[in-house]
């Protein structure tokens, strides 16, 4: 599947040129000389100074591209418009996270090792048997997550910036620089801030789901989910029970397109609900999954509420000349479950490490064709994923009958093993065939029942 | 707005809640009751009544035991659970029994009655549905559609539409094949013999399976749509690539 998606992409590029193949020499290369389609090993060679980049955002998207431009020579922006920020997030991240980007163990809240999967009716399915015991889903408060990662790119060079971006000039040339305009905030509370501008040669905009980079660029727009949580203090003896257990509920109630979620934090849970389609109701959902969970959550307390757009797709543009956009800015974030921290991170790093190429380590200056890169290097690694989890959203998020059948799946051993495996390590891993075969049948048989049941249901009038 | 009231009611720091010119939400009048109270009890007590509107008409076999539940002391503001202000019907049935249903009780001739177990899950869906109850640990839900042998969803489901159907082509089949046969003069042997005819076979098989309504038509192209629009939003960067500069591979 993965090399079919793969012809279809390089296909979709070579596209127009294979249409002009008779005429290639003639009219290609007119434009050639007009656009400046060399790649970076041709361009100029920087003299005086290294490659500028600037790096708007600092969550984990922006401090680990941050991190890896400082590492590897060249000069680096961060812009932070809130360097305490709490972004109101899941904070769920996978065990390779923590292996890949050397994070240390203090940053976990808590380590999950069991999730209850919860159906409209209440079928309650227990997943997280085959993990090992060095396996587990990390919760981390965002703040201490994003802060590490900002300090950690500052260490290796970067200069962060407590500013907030507000626009940016295109320039007119190869030559010239992006012209950044940002405020820049002194620290004291209430401060108004100074203007200020800043003159660098390549952009990653990290600013997350409303991102004014997005904007500079026509990036586009994307769909987008609103998650909306609340932190409940609960009492002691009941936090025992979420000691490393995330539950997640589905239902026509808690949510016509998403899950409803009670996911453990440091001393806290966090229980939330979101939707793509009916955002005006988001209260009304949120209400059924506290009335879910509520022999759980019993005599808590909120003690915050907050919400955040979440992108669904990708934008039309991720990039555009020498900026390129990167984590939620770019809306990698996957449908199903509706994970954005490890993409983010790794996306940042992945844009920075084909700066680092096409630019030699900051020697030379880059051009569009050195971020392009970086997307095909996305695109083939992480479409697979992406895809796989779409076509899971797309089955069983239908109604409460593929609903039904999904927390029935959940129930069986290979699938937990295979879900957990590409989760945890951000691998679609071909099983067992025969196994396949069997899930197949098995998947098919639980939503003929379910749906069967449906029929019955309709033509009951309780 | 009124929802920003109760929002800022919540969470002691206002500034914790993102601009809302994002998005906004349309808050629906029944939530807020008639009383002016910014507490979380008016959202509660209103979700209850719409529950308990639902469910009150309820006419089932078995007899809902109404839970009543006691005015419990005000807690202050954002506490989570309320002592409800109007009683909830929760699903009980003398055939459930710890969170699945007790198959002894569906015993008839001496064999499981597998309709009535259907039937009787059916319901306890359609209740659940209606008004969704809290999942608890303490008697938490079983139930397997599975443990239901595959016969059983079969002879139920699966055989009526087939035997509707499999009669609507009989009758097709046979009008048609009378049909060409009075028009060419190729008899039913010599029609299933020929290429045309079972390639035209197929295609109404294959039709029937799909189409069985009018709306499955417009069913199908949707979902045809749908299996490609994930890849076309992620391929929608690399279509403007001919504006930028052609790049080799």
């Amino acid at each position: 599947m993965a090399s079919m998606a793969l012809k279809s992409f390089t296909g979709l590029r070579q596209s127009p040129q294979e249409q002009q193949h008779p005429h290639f020499i003639a009219q290609a290369l007119p434009r050639q000389q007009k656009f400046r389609v060399s790649a970076a090993k041709t361009s100029p060679k920087l003299t005086n100074r290294n490659l500028r980049v600037a790096v708007i955002g600092g969550g984990p998207a922006g401090g680990a591209a941050a991190e890896t431009l400082a590492k590897n020579g060249v000069e680096t922006f961060l812009i932070e418009r809130k360097l305490d920020n709490c972004k109101p997030c899941g904070g769920a991240i996978p065990l390779c996270m923590v292996g890949e980007f050397d994070l240390p163990l203090d940053i976990i809240d808590r380590k999950v090792t069991k999730m209850k999967m919860i159906s409209p009716s209440n079928v309650a399915v227990d997943i997280g048997q085959t993990l090992k015991p060095h396996e587990y889903i990390g919760m981390v408060r965002r703040e201490v997550l994003d802060a590490y990662l900002r300090e950690r790119a500052e260490k290796n060079g970067a200069s962060v910036i407590n500013g907030l971006f507000m626009k940016m000039d295109l320039p007119r040339n190869f030559e010239q620089p992006y012209v950044l305009y940002y405020t820049e905030y002194d620290g004291t509370k209430g401060g108004v801030g100074e203007k200020r501008t800043l003159e660098v040669d390549a952009v990653i905009g990290a600013d997350g789901a409303n991102s004014r980079v997005a904007k500079s660029i026509n990036a586009g727009d994307y769909d987008y989910a609103i998650a909306f949580q609340e932190r409940v203090k609960i009492p002691d003896e009941k936090m025992v029970y979420y000691e490393n257990l995330a539950e997640m509920y589905v239902g026509d109630d808690v949510s016509p397109d998403f899950y409803g979620w009670v996911f453990p934090k440091c001393d806290h849970v966090a229980v939330g609900t979101g939707t793509v389609t009916h955002k005006g109701d988001i209260k009304k959902f949120q209400l059924a999954t506290r009335n879910r969970a509520k022999d759980k959550i019993l005599g808590g307390k909120i003690i915050r509420v907050e919400a955040h757009p979440i992108p669904e797709h990708p934008r039309p543009r991720r990039l555009s000349g020498r900026v390129a956009l990167v984590g939620d800015a770019a809306g990698y974030v996957t449908k199903c479950s509706g994970e954005g921290i490890y993409f983010a991170a790794k996306s940042g790093r992945m844009c920075a490490e084909a700066i680092i190429e096409g630019s030699e380590n900051g020697t030379r200056m880059i051009d569009e064709g050195d971020l392009r890169k970086y997307l095909e290097k996305w695109d083939k690694t992480y479409w697979p994923t992406y895809k796989v989890l779409d076509v899971l959203q797309k089955v069983f998020y239908r109604s409460n009958p593929a609903r039904e059948a999904f927390v029935e799946m959940c129930a069986d051993e290979y699938v937990q093993k295979m879900t957990f495996d590409s989760y945890l390590y951000k691998k679609v891993v071909p099983g067992n065939p025969l196994e396949d075969l069997k899930l197949a049948v098995n998947t098919i048989g639980s939503l003929v029942r379910a749906n069967a049941l449906r029929r019955e249901m309709d033509k009951l009038t309780i | 707005m009124s929802t920003s009231i109760d929002l800022l009611s919540f969470s002691p720091p206002p500034s914790s809640m993102l601009s809302r010119t994002q998005f906004s939400f349309t808050h629906k009048p029944t939530f807020l009751l008639s009383s002016k109270k910014e507490s979380f009890f008016t959202l509660r007590a209103s979700a209850a009544d719409n529950g308990a509107g639902v469910s009150a008409p309820a006419v089932t076999v078995e007899e809902p035991k109404v839970r009543e539940a006691s005015e419990g002391p005000t807690e202050s503001n954002g506490a989570v659970e309320a002592p409800e202000v109007k009683a909830v019907n929760k699903f009980e049935d003398p055939k459930w029994v710890n969170g699945t249903w007790d198959l002894k009780q569906f015993q008839k001739n001496g064999q499981t009655d597998w309709d009535a177990v259907i039937d009787a899950e059916a319901r306890r869906r359609k209740w659940l549905e209606n008004s969704p109850e809290s999942s608890s640990n303490d008697d938490p839900v079983i139930f397997d559609t599975s443990i239901v042998p595959w016969w059983a969803w079969i002879k139920r489901f699966h055989l009526p539409e087939a035997e509707l159907l499999n009669g609507r082509a009989a009758m097709i089949g046979f009008f048609m094949a009378y049909l060409v046969d009075s028009l060419t003069g190729v008899g039913l042997v010599d029609q299933m013999s020929n290429f045309f005819c079972k390639t035209l076979l197929f295609v109404a098989v294959v039709g029937v399976l799909l189409i069985r309504k009018n709306e499955d038509i417009e069913t199908l192209k949707k979902l045809l749509e749908e299996t490609t629009f994930y890849d076309k939003q992620w391929q929608a960067t690399w279509q403007d690539e001919t504006t930028s500069g052609a790049k080799k591979e």
